[in-house]
């Protein structure tokens, strides 16, 4: 019986060093992806950060509106873009390491996160890039509109904002690959119907102002006992 | 040396020391070469001896000086955005090719003036060549009689800044029309400025900024009429984003210079001065107050990161009052511009966006002005003005601290 049993213990030895020795290639190769992976990762966001610094972009964002000034404490975007790019890097080295394995189903898992996650980080930037036009555009027409002296300026700014992050999300998950038809009839339903309140309420509720602003774009003088207009001749800034 | 400085269809009159070479800058009103012929003809007759040659810039895409007659005159010389009273961007003013004219000519002197037509003849602009053929000065600068209400823009900012900045007090440093001596003209056409920086050399701001920087023998002739008037108002955002823009360039390129400058001297004055007693004699402070307090209330997020908390603090004191108490301090007004000149050379915010926003500030100092005049005449208003742009140097030295250290403490 003793005899049995160490046979059968031998056996079982010698078949997981058999399988081990089978299977550690596989792993050791797993690892030299993770290991190349967080090198390639750490050269990126170097790279990535020396582009953004040659860039001046976080004081362009700044510029723009879109970040906050330093003193705030918060990281700068340059920072964030730069995490964005090892973290992806690390992510697509994972994926390829996985696949390394000779399991069917992780590797195959794994190639179609490494086929997705270029669309995902696509998506991240033209997300990424709607909310800076966003904040961009949002200051452009409230200082535009308390220019025009519009008493809501402060929402019509906030309403070109949205517009425009609405967009960008549309874009996204467009580029996401996700439910591409609902997002597309949800945002031109969405769009449409701001754009629809927008051109009621500016046809309705500023029509005087409108036609005011296009009368001086086009070179046309105000109407006697036009308050603005008169005030307008009056005053001679150059 | 400019690009399209030399043109083939100007006459090939020879060289001729003495002559005069003066160019009409393009007007949205009217085509340039009647006026030009006719000026050519008057001044002629006025400055005998000494021959006289107008030109006028050729149509686009070509970038020279033609005469008159050339059928090349007839056409848009300057893109229709930037045909607005007060001047263009360098890109497409005409000086750069007047000053090779001038240097190819030998001219005793050159002028730059507009295209737009004057009841005058040509008195004017003998007048306005005479301190450069008499009188020995290297520019001459035209300041026109204008009301009180008029040119606000100059008023406000130009003047008292232009005079802080350079120490010369030139009451209208439009730039937009000018006489120069052949040296000036020489030494303007060989600066590097031209091939580093198209877009601004040759601009009005550029031209002033040159002279006075420089050092250059500059006087101002008081003139009768100024031709812009038949043009259309623009509007106060458009006007500061187009001219105090160029302005505030200068100053970033030229701080080594402006601050080692203290106080001004007046600079030497030709013909009567003075405001035109006519004019517009009062605003809508209501109106103006209001888009003044609707800019405080909207834009105080963004002027956080152009102004200091004292600034915001006086700026909303200033609000509280009633419309016809309402009034930018001089100083206040003079930190408040070289703030925004500051967040311009820190791009704090973005340019354009920097200069519209501040549109608000500037209507509640024209509303404070327009009180401020209410009841004076003419030469009492100068005298405001005087007042105004002397606070603009007491100030510098806070230009100067902001301008080295834009981060420091600025409670």
């Amino acid at each position: 019986m003793w005899e049995e049993t160490r046979r059968i213990f031998v056996e079982s030895m010698e078949e997981v060093v058999r399988a081990t020795a089978r299977i550690l290639p596989s792993i050791l190769a797993m690892l030299l992806f993770f290991v190349l992976a967080a090198v390639l990762a750490t050269v990126a966001r170097w790279a990535v950060r020396r582009a953004c610094e040659r860039l001046s972009l976080d004081e362009r964002l700044r510029e723009w509106g879109v970040a906050t000034p330093d003193r705030d404490g918060r990281a700068p975007p340059s920072r964030l873009v730069a995490g964005l790019s090892f973290w992806a890097v690390l992510a697509a080295g994972a994926f390829l390491g996985l696949s390394a394995l000779n399991a069917p189903a992780v590797a195959s898992l794994s190639m179609r996160l490494v086929e997705y996650l270029p669309r995902v980080v696509l998506a991240i930037v033209v997300m990424g890039a709607g909310l800076a036009a966003g904040r961009f555009v949002e200051r452009g027409v409230l200082i535009g509109a308390v220019n025009m002296g519009l008493e809501s300026a402060r929402m019509v700014a906030l309403g070109a904002r949205w517009l425009v992050i609405l967009l960008a999300a549309a874009g996204a998950l467009e580029q996401a690959g996700l439910g591409s038809a609902v997002v597309t009839v949800a945002f031109g339903a969405v769009f449409g119907g701001i754009s629809l309140a927008f051109g009621l309420a500016v046809g309705l509720g500023a029509r005087d102002l409108v036609a005011r602003s296009l009368g001086r774009r086009f070179g046309e003088k105000p109407p006697a006992g036009d308050a603005e207009g008169t005030e307008r001749n009056r005053l001679r800034h150059l | 040396m400019p690009a399209g400085s030399t043109s083939s269809a100007a006459p090939a009159a020879s060289a001729a020391p003495g002559a005069i070479v003066v160019a009409v800058a393009a007007d949205p009103r009217e085509p340039a070469g009647p006026r030009a012929a006719e000026l050519e003809r008057q001044l002629s007759a006025g400055l005998e001896g000494r021959p006289v040659t107008v030109l006028v810039p050729a149509a686009l895409p070509e970038r020279a000086l033609v005469a008159p007659g050339d059928p090349r005159a007839s056409g848009r010389s300057v893109p229709a955005a930037d045909l607005a009273a007060g001047g263009v961007t360098g890109r497409h003013s005409p000086l750069g090719a007047l000053l090779a004219e001038a240097a190819r000519r030998d001219a005793a002197a050159v002028a730059l003036v507009s295209g737009a037509g004057r009841e005058e003849g040509a008195g004017w602009l003998r007048d306005l060549l005479a301190p450069i053929l008499d009188g020995g000065f290297e520019f001459a600068c035209p300041t026109y009689r204008r009301g009180r209400f008029e040119g606000l823009l100059g008023t406000a900012i130009l003047y008292p800044l232009t005079r802080a900045l350079y120490g010369v007090r030139l009451r209208q440093p439009a730039g937009a029309e000018a006489a120069l001596s052949l040296g000036l003209a020489r030494d303007l056409l060989a600066s590097p400025d031209w091939r580093r920086d198209p877009a601004r050399a040759g601009s009005d701001a550029w031209l002033v900024a040159e002279v006075l920087a420089g050092r250059r023998r500059a006087c101002q002739v008081w003139l009768e009429e100024w031709p812009g008037d038949g043009g259309l108002p623009e509007e106060a955002s458009h006007a500061l984003a187009r001219i105090v823009g160029p302005v505030f360039r200068e100053l970033e390129l030229r701080a080594d210079r402006w601050q080692r400058v203290e106080g001004s001297e007046p600079a030497p004055t030709f013909g009567p001065a003075g405001p035109r007693a006519a004019g517009p004699d009062g605003v809508d402070v209501g109106g103006l107050a209001g888009r003044f307090r609707l800019g405080l209330r909207e834009l105080d997020e963004l002027w956080g990161l152009v102004l200091p908390p004292a600034t915001r603090l006086a700026l909303r004191r200033a609000a509280a009052a009633p419309d016809e108490g309402l009034r930018l301090e001089d100083g206040l007004w003079a930190r408040v511009v070289y703030d925004f000149a500051v967040a311009w050379y820190t791009r704090t915010v973005e340019r354009q966006q920097l200069l519209r926003s501040m549109t608000p500030l500037y209507l509640g100092w024209v509303a404070g002005f327009a009180n401020d005049l209410r009841g004076l005449d003419a030469a009492a208003s100068e005298v405001r003005v005087e007042a105004l742009a002397a606070a603009f140097e007491r100030e510098k030295r806070y230009l100067i601290g902001r301008w080295r250290w834009p981060d420091g403490f600025n409670p």
